[in-house]
């Protein structure tokens, strides 16, 4: 009676589309990934405007934690980024990491990952398809959320420094050297510029890389901490006892795992962008 | 004796499998967040009133230390 609710979700590392289409149809994008990612900014939406309905000064409960959420953001964000650039990018930003973490908690309740289509095998009904994934969990949500940054990065810090000092901040001689040093230095600090703008061109990668990696990580260490017993091939009382007590603590490590990564991907974007518009008055000659 | 102990060594570390670069990229990240973590908390240490700044620098630095682990995760999950 037991074996029967043995899930062994094992994710696949691409999501796979919720409708099974046999051949090109029109619900091919619509992976699991991408659905969530609509219940996600849904719900998100929805709390926003429900904490922002009748705005009062003595704000009630939910108004209260929207404001401490946005109030603690601007701040950080202004605390790296300077309070004259970080009008310009707090919304950006703080819409990156609301939306990771709400995601990446949201891939922590018990239907997500277990529910889908799947088959039979001895080990009891395997789910290959999950309707729900963490959005996170998959490449192209957090590629997408990379490169749409490194957009903006790019226009800000043009559009902050111009094009000469922007390509001044990559390729210029720096340390402030002048004369007849500064000539002789060119060619090393063009190479230096080269390397520059390979590493700045890797960071889309390893922003993606690091919160795809994180979450897909936690999904893949909480399945197999469940299904755990049943790998040992325990009796089925065992495997159910440690299938519910073993994942209690790897869930509060997720809850952390997942507002660290939120946290690292709007520090490291606001960090990236104040490398990069800072001015010169705050660099000192 | 010695040489039968080398020789079953031998024999079961032909038959060690695994992914070799996670176990080095992991052991390599792990030093190095042990590294930033330690000067940290030096530096909270000394100065407990920078906790807040030294709390950001440390979580950036660690997790540009993690990122090199999680490239070699992912070649793992890829059974590289």
């Amino acid at each position: 009676m037991l074996d029967s609710f043995f899930v062994a979700a094992a994710l696949t590392l691409d999501a796979p589309a919720i409708i099974p289409s046999s051949g090109e149809s029109f619900f091919d994008w619509l992976s699991n990934s991408v659905f969530v990612s609509f219940v996600v900014s849904a719900f998100i939406i929805w709390f926003a405007r429900q904490a922002t309905k009748q705005l009062t000064v003595v704000p009630g409960p939910t108004q209260n934690m929207f404001e401490a959420v946005v109030q603690g953001l601007y701040d950080l964000i202004e605390s790296i980024v300077g309070s004259h650039m970080v009008a310009r990018a707090f919304s950006l930003l703080a819409t990156l990491f609301i939306f990771i973490l709400v995601s990446n908690w949201f891939a922590l309740l018990p239907g997500v990952g277990s529910i889908g289509w799947g088959k039979d095998t001895p080990a009891g009904f395997e789910v290959l398809t999950p309707i729900l994934r963490p959005t996170t969990a998959d490449m192209n949500m957090t590629l997408a959320m990379a490169c749409v940054f490194m957009v903006f990065w790019l226009y800000w810090s043009i559009s902050e420094v111009g094009i000469k000092g922007f390509l001044d901040h990559i390729f210029g001689v720096k340390g402030g050297l002048t004369g007849f040093m500064a000539l002789a230095l060119i060619p090393v600090f063009l190479f230096v510029g080269v390397i520059e703008v390979v590493s700045m061109a890797f960071r889309p990668m390893s922003l993606s890389l690091r919160l795809f990696g994180n979450v897909f990580a936690g999904e893949t260490l909480l399945s197999t901490m469940i299904t755990l017993g049943k790998q040992l091939n325990l009796p089925d009382w065992i495997a159910y006892a440690l299938s519910v007590t073993i994942p209690v603590p790897f869930y509060f490590l997720e809850i952390l795992v997942g507002l660290l990564q939120a946290t690292v991907f709007l520090l490291l974007c606001s960090v990236y962008l104040q490398l990069s518009t800072s001015h010169d008055e705050e660099e000192g000659h | 004796m010695i040489p039968h102990i080398l020789a079953a060594a031998a024999e079961t570390a032909s038959g060690i499998s695994g992914s070799f670069t996670l176990a080095i990229a992991g052991a390599a990240a792990a030093i190095g967040i042990g590294m930033i973590g330690g000067k940290a908390v030096e530096a909270v240490g000394r100065n407990p009133g920078a906790s807040g700044k030294v709390l950001t620098l440390s979580i950036i630095g660690m997790a540009l230390a993690e990122a090199i682990a999680i490239y070699a995760l992912i070649l793992a999950f890829q059974g590289r």
